[in-house]
């Protein structure tokens, strides 16, 4: 089964992207639509969940933590997007770094999609019932955020699952 | 969970159907995240502790493993971790200075967790 996954990892360490051009050209845009978003430097309440509060409690404590850090953040989470662009569109073995960058920018993107359909606890393990199975031409835009989201979460699974083995 | 052929189908269905403006715009303005809600205290002479909290989105295995990652914990202490992340609310991953919840705090956050940090006598 593992061989068949889109993400595999070699006896040497490296992984192997198995993933058709219409998966790389789908994610390609998403990443692109992210790193778009992150330089648009707007405070898209999409976004809030990659900048996350440090100080629960502490709002000044807080303040001075944001002043100081989220540039840096901003600059890892383009970073990663960057990795993930190469990554994608890479025919050959991928070293470990890489991996890592293209699962913090699948992650991030679960995040944003996420956020936008407000996804809840009780979503948490009824992603496949209300999807459909083959392809359907007429989804509307929450449809394809939904069917995006479920991709996303599939496609990390495997990521992890690939990566945990080099633990 | 669905098969590989199916998400080669459905993948085809998202390239035709994908709006590549609009996947990051919201359908409907996503609701106010709940803060944990902590009386505020001042103590600094007790270590700190970084906490992480429960969220609907990060997938549990991506969790286990970023715990096994960035903290070296074996698999079943970060699964110990991010089960009473999700059936608790949240847990408690590492604790020290304050420079170093910092740190701790700052990579959480690069890998997408929910995660802030406070003074242990709080």
């Amino acid at each position: 089964m593992k061989k068949n996954g889109p993400i595999l990892r070699l006896k040497n360490g490296k992984f192997k992207i198995n993933l058709s051009n219409e998966h790389r050209e789908v994610l390609q845009h998403l990443i692109e639509q992210l790193r778009d978003s992150l330089m648009s430097a707007n405070d898209d309440a999409s976004l809030r969940r990659l900048f996350p509060t440090a100080y629960h409690n502490d709002a000044l404590k807080d303040a001075e933590y944001q002043r100081l850090m989220r540039d840096e953040l901003l600059a890892s989470r383009l970073a990663s997007t960057e990795t993930a662009l190469l990554v994608i569109a890479d025919q050959e073995e991928i070293d470990a770094e890489s991996i890592d960058g293209f699962s913090r920018s699948i992650n991030s993107m679960r995040l944003v999609i996420g956020t936008n359909l407000d996804i809840s606890e009780s979503d948490y393990n009824k992603s496949n019932e209300n999807s459909t199975d083959g392809a359907d031409d007429d989804l509307d835009d929450h449809d394809v955020q939904k069917e995006l989201y479920e991709y996303l979460g599939w496609l990390l699974e495997w990521t992890v699952m690939a990566q945990s083995e080099g633990l | 969970m669905r098969t590989r052929q199916s998400y080669d189908e459905k993948v085809k269905s998202l390239r035709h159907n994908i709006d590549m403006n609009k996947f990051l715009v919201a359908s409907v303005q996503p609701a106010q995240v709940q803060e944990p809600d902590l009386a505020d205290k001042t103590k600094s002479d007790r270590p700190w502790i970084v906490i992480v909290w429960n969220d609907p989105i990060n997938l549990m295995s991506y969790v286990t493993f970023v715990f096994q990652k960035l903290f070296g914990y074996s698999l079943e202490k970060a699964t110990e971790l991010m089960l009473d992340v999700h059936h608790k609310g949240r847990a408690v991953v590492s604790s020290g200075s304050r420079e170093r919840a910092e740190f701790d705090v700052y990579r959480l956050h690069e890998h997408g967790l929910w995660a802030t940090m406070e003074n242990e006598s709080q």
